[in-house]
């Protein structure tokens, strides 16, 4: 409950790119084919969930973000239809 | 004989609880997609045996790899499944099993990593969950065997869930969120030192020298221990035991002809020589055993290390971008460096690529461009008495015959090069013992290969030579091996070995007096031209028969290029 507290309306939805190492965020959607999202939320990636980015890799390369506990490598074209909201 | 499968997300462990369960010892590994393939094995419980199945891990039940979907077959093998669960992550776990339970098979749980659980501070209330689920829940440590007994005496107990129906995506999870409110109380935790130094070696500017540093003292390891092997176990037991007792002991029954030179070729007690005389029980022998044997071992040893700490997984995602320009992604590297052992699990395990195009592409630059441990220990042996220079250029070339290739296959193999989407577990202390165990398997799986085909290989050369076949096919060959390629008509011999095994055939470049110039190019061709017989067999197996024709004529053709190129450049005209 402390976490809807945290939420304010104003704030938009970003992508999950522009959210910095250290900083935490909710995720909102995952945005792709229900395929990919399904695959996603298995994998622990789901909206609600409390994210941190832990490194990017350079030359448009790779995430690796951590979902409450889960890390997970994830490719930049993906993280970049994941949309958040800062807290 | 009823039949248990078990099923469960990657890296949960359920190779571990196989392995506890049947006493067959099936890989096991930290990092997802160890399996690829189902094992099958016998437990006894209760007085009644049982068929068990260990599967290929898969987050749901639409596969989404090729692994995956033999996970679902084996789903409908099993009249029971046990379903083993990440305790430290039960929410998205639950998915796949209120799958399972869903389609009414008789289940139990297996809430594994029940160890983990505590030092994060997770709550589970098991008999909560049993309740809900309706089915049998049991916390296991299959590490240390902790519940295995009681996982085993619920078999019994199995039984279709009553409560859980099939349902939709979206009323999966909400059920799924429902029981989660009910069962787990998660503690508040902060992260620990470890864990930030772990992800140091994610992070690009400290993890690529750390990358670096862990495959530099790998590759040291590997060669120094080895050496160490063979100087001071091998090498004394071959020359100072074994050598004179058997050149002696076919003396005492067979002192001359053929039978005494097929065993051991011109060998007297005087002058043993391993390497040239070409006998079943010399060269035969003294090949696996001593000069790839501790090779073998101190790869696999190192190689279990870093997968059972946790390593591969954090280095995908640092060779990622990389890769993504040869038409794959980080996750090829596991297939790749488990070439590097043997080509044969290395193929099996393109298995966890997305997309046809993926698996051709890793399976074709593997078989080309990756040389198993036991080639690369006789390209050591034997280029290593020139210097290293010859060895550098070999591996340079296949190093840039990789990255040229698969430059190539990206334009030109049709289909999808999907991104990376791969779960980071966490580092884990591998256990001493399972992992001398699992050194060993590999090792053995070596010998149990390797032996009866060098053996094999050296009878068959033996007969050729014999019967004159290896004249007529100089004679025919000379063209191709001696104006093209630089190389004594003889070389043929390794050629025709090499579909058999590259590490003999090898060897047989030793006696036919080549410069260093032509062994270098004898090795790359060979390393090139075609697969041994037994990743051809799973290659054709895993790629079908049409796109096995394309990577072989991939093969002969890039191995003749690549050696002419050697030959204008090493030799001259
Ligand atoms: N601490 C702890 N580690 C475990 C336990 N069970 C398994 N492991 C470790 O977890 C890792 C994964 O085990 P595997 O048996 O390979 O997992 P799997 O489910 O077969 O994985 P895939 O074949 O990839 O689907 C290994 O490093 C095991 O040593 C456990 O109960 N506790
Ligand atoms: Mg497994």
């Amino acid at each position: 409950m402390e976490l809807l507290s945290d939420m304010k309306p104003d704030r938009k939805a970003v992508p999950l790119t522009t959210l910095f190492p250290g900083e935490r965020a909710k995720i909102i959607s995952l945005g792709h084919g229900a395929g990919i999202q399904r695959h996603l939320r298995t994998m622990g990636l789901m909206e609600g969930k409390i994210v941190t980015i832990i490194a990017a890799q350079p030359a448009r390369g790779p995430f690796v973000i951590d979902v409450e506990g889960t890390q997970i490598a994830i490719g930049r074209g993906m993280v970049r239809r994941i949309l958040i909201q800062k807290i | 004989m009823k039949k248990i499968s078990l099923m469960g997300c990657p890296n949960v462990g359920k190779s571990v609880v196989f392995s506890r369960l049947t006493g067959v010892n099936v890989i096991s590994s930290n990092y997802p997609g160890t399996t690829v393939d189902f094992t099958k094995g016998n437990t006894r419980i209760g007085g009644e045996k049982f068929g068990l199945i260990d599967v290929p891990g898969t987050y749901s039940l639409e596969p989404t790899s090729k692994a995956e979907e033999v996970a679902l077959y084996m789903l409908q093998e099993g009249d029971i499944v046990i379903d083993v669960v990440d305790a430290t992550h039960l929410e998205r776990n639950l998915y796949l099993t209120l799958e399972i339970i869903g389609r009414k098979k008789p289940t139990i749980v297996a809430l594994n990593l029940w160890d983990e659980t505590k030092h994060l501070g997770i709550d589970i209330d098991v008999e909560k969950l049993e309740k809900l689920l309706d089915v049998p829940v049991v916390p296991t440590c299959a590490i240390t065997g902790e519940g295995i007994k009681e996982l085993a005496a619920k078999v019994g107990d199995a039984k279709p869930s009553k409560t859980i129906e099939l349902m939709s995506e979206g009323e999966r999870w909400l059920k799924i969120g429902e029981i989660i409110k009910e069962v787990q109380v998660v503690h508040h935790r902060h992260h620990t030192i470890w864990e930030r130094i772990a992800d140091t070696t994610v992070k690009p500017v400290t993890g690529i020298p750390i990358a670096i540093l862990t495959i530099l003292l790998t590759f040291l390891f590997i060669i120094v221990i080895g050496n160490w092997i063979v100087e001071h176990l091998m090498d004394p037991i071959f020359y100072n035991y074994y050598g004179p007792w058997i050149v002696g002991a076919v003396n005492s029954f067979s002192p001359e002809g053929l039978l005494h030179d097929i065993l051991i070729g011109k060998s007297t007690v005087e002058s043993l020589d391993f390497m040239q005389s070409f006998g079943l029980l010399t060269t035969g022998l003294y090949v696996p055993f001593d000069m790839v044997l501790p090779f073998v071992i101190t790869f696999y040893f190192m190689l279990s290390l870093l997968e059972d700490v946790g390593y591969l997984p954090r280095l995908a995602v640092l060779v990622d971008t990389g890769l993504h320009k040869l038409g794959l992604h980080g996750s090829a590297i596991v297939p790749t460096i488990l070439g590097f052992g043997c080509n044969v699990p290395g193929a099996l395990a393109t298995r966890i690529l997305e997309t046809r195009k993926q698996r051709f592409i890793a399976a074709t630059l593997m078989a080309i461009a990756v040389p198993c441990m036991a080639q690369s220990a006789m390209i050591f042996g034997i280029l290593g008495r020139y210097g290293m220079k010859w060895i550098i250029i070999v591996y340079c070339t296949l190093l840039v015959l990789y990255i040229l290739l698969g430059l190539l296959l990206k334009k030109i193999v049709k289909g999808e090069s999907p991104e990376l989407l791969l779960e980071v577990p966490p580092y884990r202390k591998p256990d001493p013992l399972t992992l001398l165990k699992k050194t060993w398997t590999k090792a053995y799986g070596f010998l149990a290969e390797a032996v009866p085909f060098v053996i094999l290989g050296v009878f068959i050369v033996n007969l050729l030579y014999v019967f004159g076949v290896i004249d007529v096919l100089s004679t025919v060959f000379s063209p191709v091996l001696t104006t093209l390629l630089g190389l004594p008509e003889g070389a043929i011999v390794a050629l025709i070995m090499g579909f058999l095994r590259k590490d003999i055939a090898i060897g047989m470049l030793l006696p036919m007096d080549m410069s260093p110039q032509q062994l270098t190019i004898s090795c790359v061709v060979l390393a090139t031209y075609f697969p041994c017989i037994a990743t051809f067999v799973v290659l054709l197996r895993e790629l079908g028969i049409r796109d096995m024709l394309k990577a072989a004529g991939l093969m002969i053709v890039i191995s003749l290029t690549v050696g002419i190129i050697m030959r204008l450049i090493l030799i001259g005209i």
